[in-house]
């Protein structure tokens, strides 16, 4: 809740570009709540996450919503494999964070999760889910602000929201706090190289036609931060890698259709409003001469970044102690002998 | 938007007739592409209207493609 003096402050100057930073880190949200802009230095806020709810909505509610889905469609089907197969336990408390209309829920079975919680911004999303035959919970929440208590999942997965987080270190913080420990989580992202094709256009096109260019494709999280993040967040054992789709599009026009269609327009607070038809077409004409196919397709790189991170258990593995090592590695020839018949590798 | 999202709509639907018309233009947009990335080029320098003319010869094949479609009824 917030304090008296905190709240006054705030209805004394309701369009206050300054929200001290401890009052918005000590919310205890329990809706998909986002603070205002804010221009205080420790707050970090590069997207507008009204702006973005309200895409995701409009997304949601387009007459044709599979359409859109190729991505998640393609990205949840590996989530699920890794969750699945490589983990050989049942989770019987998972969340879903920024789930979309559930694209890796029709993927699970009861087998593997008992109770699933759906999270996402948008009710639109939310209201319209895929059939998926385990019992679900949808709640309407911020990936920033997660109403749960500590230690309550044993699986949290996301599939590519976390790239309009504003504040990734902290969401990454609160995904860590409500995973029990043995928990795990699996994310995918959109990573530094997406989109590349489409940002190189523009940029070139901008600066050709209006003499400067602005930023019109958000900014990604390279892969070597994400490691970091991660262990920073308190994760154990990460695992970081890196997968790259390419769609290819008739043109850029059908790429930023799809791109809109599905909910993944640009909401920074940095953008430029307007795109004059004139940069529009000359951002057109050099992609097509830039990157283009054989067949006369363009195609336009999505770069994933498949993370996984435990919540420390005294029964995961540990590294051994420095110098508690019995053999060399110039013995690995002989190492079926070495081993001991009870640890056969299983 | 507003209520009824006319003028969004109607800017959209112009808008969605852009690739069509930029088909018909391939020449000049292919000449306008490799002029930008000429100067991509190490020791090359983009700076505004460097293509102009390219740019100029594309814009008035749009504008023709967009004639032609209106008066082929769109």
């Amino acid at each position: 809740m917030l304090r008296p003096a905190g709240l006054w402050r705030l209805c004394r100057r309701p369009w206050a570009a300054r929200v001290p930073a401890e009052n918005l880190g000590r919310r205890e949200v329990t809706s998909g709540v986002s603070p205002r802009g804010s221009t205080s230095p420790r707050t970090l806020n590069i997207f507008d996450r009204d702006l973005k709810r309200k895409q995701k909505n409009w997304a949601a509610r387009q007459p044709e919503p599979t359409k859109f889905d190729y991505l998640k469609e393609e990205v949840s089907p590996r989530e699920h494999n890794l969750c699945v197969f490589f983990f050989f336990r049942n989770f019987p408390l998972a969340l879903d964070l920024g789930c979309g209309r559930g694209y890796i829920a029709q993927y699970l079975n009861k087998e593997t999760i008992g109770k699933f919680f759906q999270a996402d911004i948008a009710e639109n999303a939310l209201k319209n889910p895929l059939e998926t035959e385990i019992p679900t919970v949808s709640v309407l929440a911020d990936e920033e602000f997660l109403p749960f208590k500590e230690n309550t999942f044993d699986l949290v997965v996301s599939s590519l929201s976390l790239h309009w987080v504003n504040d990734l270190p902290r969401a990454l913080e609160q995904i860590h706090y409500i995973l029990k420990p043995d928990g795990v989580f699996i994310g995918a992202m959109f990573g530094g190289d997406t989109l590349y094709e489409l940002r190189c256009s523009l940029q070139l096109a901008e600066t050709e036609r209006e003499g400067g260019f602005s930023p019109h494709i958000s900014p990604f999280t390279a892969v070597n931060d994400l490691g970091h993040l991660l262990g920073r967040a308190g994760f154990n054992t990460l695992t970081v890698d890196t997968d790259e789709i390419q769609v290819n599009y008739p043109g850029m026009f059908e790429l930023m259709e799809d791109l809109q269609g599905m909910g993944e327009s640009n909401c920074a607070w940095n953008r430029k409003a307007l795109l004059h038809r004139d940069t529009m077409l000359a951002a057109a004409a050099v992609y097509r001469e830039m990157y283009r196919n054989e067949d006369g397709s363009v195609p336009a790189t999505y770069q994933i970044y498949y993370m996984i991170g435990w919540k420390y258990h005294e029964s995961q593995a540990r590294p051994a102690e420095r110098g508690s090592a019995t053999v060399s590695f110039g013995e690995l020839g002989k190492i079926n002998n070495l081993m001991p018949p009870g640890k056969k590798s299983q | 938007m507003s209520a009824n999202g006319a003028v969004w709509g109607r800017v959209r639907s112009r808008l969605r007739a852009f690739p069509e018309r930029l088909a018909a233009c391939g020449a000049e947009a292919a000449a306008y592409g490799r002029c930008v990335q000429a100067s991509t080029a190490p020791g090359g320098r983009l700076s505004k209207d460097f293509c102009a003319r390219e740019f100029e010869a594309l814009r008035s094949c749009f504008a023709a493609a967009a004639k032609k479609t209106l008066e082929g009824g769109c």
